[in-house]
């Protein structure tokens, strides 16, 4: 109990904890819980805890490094805890096999700038058979592979997600269901998913605050294992439920002339889709572990370009100690408004729309190499540059670009991350 | 000089001798209940029941894997040879599944004994013992390499 009380206090009073005295009660907490490591006692109740204490730095201070989308700030040149600092606890209630009720919260630095804690998970899974897993309430998504545990650090080798891949998806959730149904074949094991849902978030855009509620979302994928190989290919489809930030301009347009109302009707998101692909592979023998993945969205309002991004990522295990190299890349295509807006009126609502386009632009690649040290049980640190290389238009994964922004960065950063 | 050379030899030959039946002895198997109808499993079914990844037995009966304490070496020993992973490794692979709400690590054990008494108490349970405790009450379904 003394173990979740530290906990919570983790998750309430974090950005007033010194860090030293941070490190040594997780460190204490970490110890002090042998048995809740990963398995599930006789007792149906299960409590996990996870999260990341992560330090950020920038070389260039032209614009906001940011993890994804979700976030308004971030490393500005100078150190920051925000990209990177998460914590997050979980019960599992779990009567017999066949039902699991999960419940988990996050606080991690979001659209409005604070830390407050969110309801990431709440549903019930019923697996009728060993073939069928079906869950209903709040769920994570597999969006794109991986996409379900980016907030959990200590489950993956790198400091963060891809940011050039990972970095557009700003939701992490949906209220809905899913299923999943699996089965042994010569192939390995095929396994097949749909989901179905709305989604909850906000998220930070134009300068203000966009409420994506309501936006429905589906997808199905389709995943192969065998041995050390995971094979996966998923498709989603987003419908937008309004305009965000958008909506007064849009509503102004639509009272000028045909040309502008035009020009509304394409830019709107409200109705709007978002279609989005993704296939990817990844291999872990215990001594060498890579994925590769690649990704395209494609957004039918003109507020938004297209992109297509990927990453490779390879580590070597030595020991405790895993080294590893990764490459990631996003590009985008931007999109035109035609016709273009005639009305006098409309001239600087016009620049500042052109504006906002080109703001989702993203031409940049990342080289990032790192290591990850298992120091001990449960917990581990690692310590990672990445070096983006950009065109001075590429805008979408930072915030608050200024006019001198060249794209370029290199980013510093040391994670500490734990589970149990 | 060279009987001192031989005899050493002898001496660590016997040694060596003496020590290796103990780790051959000490070879893994994977354990099922006797009535579950299971003869065999594959290492691929071994994996999938004890990763998470599909848990069912031939004959669709749902497979309950049990594990041995945390830091047991031969818990350590047995992800070893299954997937050439250490505990560090399976700890962060539980981490994934566990909160992305998907699944749950299997059944943890106080010991080898309570493992055996398990599977022989569940027709679906599935365990990983040192050979030499498995005993009538479980059927060896599997010899790890």
């Amino acid at each position: 109990m003394s173990l979740y009380k530290t906990m919570s206090c983790g998750l309430g009073c974090n950005s007033s904890l010194p860090l030293a005295k941070f490190v040594f009660m997780l460190a204490l907490a970490v110890n002090a819980a042998p048995a809740a490591a990963t398995g599930v006692d006789a007792d149906p109740l299960s409590f996990h805890a996870f999260g990341t204490l992560g330090i950020a730095r920038t070389s260039n201070d032209q614009a906001d490094f940011i993890r994804d989308r979700s976030q308004p700030n971030g490393s500005n040149g100078n150190p920051s805890a925000r990209n990177d600092s998460i914590v997050g606890v979980q019960v599992n209630y779990r009567p017999d096999e066949r039902f699991d009720v999960v419940v988990q919260g996050v606080s991690h630095y979001r659209y409005d700038g604070t830390f407050s804690p969110e309801l990431t998970w709440a549903f019930l899974k019923v697996s009728p058979t060993p073939e069928l897993a079906l869950r209903f309430g709040r769920i994570g998504t597999e969006f794109f592979m991986l996409a379900d545990s980016r907030m959990v650090g200590y489950s993956y080798l790198t400091v963060r997600p891809p940011v050039d891949f990972f970095g557009t998806l700003p939701f992490n959730y949906v209220d809905g269901v899913d299923g999943r149904y699996t089965r042994s074949t010569d192939w390995g094991l095929l396994s097949l998913s749909a989901y179905g849902g709305v989604l909850r978030e906000k998220v930070p855009a134009g300068g203000g605050v966009w409420d994506l509620g309501y936006s429905r979302m589906s997808g199905v994928s389709l995943e192969l294992q065998k041995g050390p190989w995971q094979g996966r290919a998923s498709f989603s489809r987003l419908r937008f439920d309004n305009d965000g930030p958008m909506a007064p301009i849009l509503s102004f347009m639509n009272t000028r002339d045909a040309a502008a109302i035009a020009a509304a009707d394409a830019l709107k998101t409200a109705g709007s889709e978002g279609v989005y692909r993704s296939i990817g592979v990844t291999y872990d023998d215990g001594n060498w572990q890579a994925s590769a993945a690649w990704n395209s969205t494609h957004r039918s309002s003109a507020l938004y370009e297209d992109s297509r991004s990927g990453y490779l990522l390879v580590g070597r295990h030595l020991g405790g100690f895993t080294p590893y190299a990764g490459y990631s890349w996003t590009h985008s295509t931007p999109k035109s408004l035609a016709p273009s807006l005639p009305d006098p009126y409309l001239g600087p609502l016009n620049a500042a729309i052109v504006g906002y386009m080109k703001n989702s632009h993203q031409d940049q690649y990342t080289l990032t190499l790192g290591g990850r040290w298992d120091f001990q049980r449960n917990m581990d640190i690692k310590a990672q540059v990445d070096l983006v290389r950009g065109t001075p238009d590429s805008y979408f994964l930072v915030q608050q670009p200024t006019s001198a922004w060249n794209g370029r960065s290199t980013v510093m950063s040391v994670a500490l991350d734990f589970f149990f | 000089m060279n009987s001192l050379r031989t005899r050493s030899i002898a001496l660590l030959m016997t040694v060596l001798l003496l020590g290796l039946p103990v780790t051959v002895l000490a070879d893994m198997v994977v354990v099922a209940n006797p009535k579950s109808g299971v003869e065999r499993l594959s290492v691929e079914d071994v994996i999938n029941i004890f990763m998470g990844r599909y848990r069912e037995l031939p004959g669709s009966i749902p497979a309950l894997p049990v594990d041995l304490p945390a830091s047991d070496p031969v818990r350590e020993r047995f992800y070893q040879r299954l997937v050439g992973k250490d505990l560090a490794q399976i700890n962060a692979y539980w981490a994934r599944l566990v909160l992305s709400g998907r699944t749950m690590p299997p059944l943890r054990m106080e010991g080898a004994e309570e493992a055996i008494r398990y599977v022989a108490t569940h027709r679906g349970a599935v365990a990983y013992l040192e050979r030499p405790k498995a005993d009538a009450r479980v059927r060896i379904v599997l010899e790890l390499p």
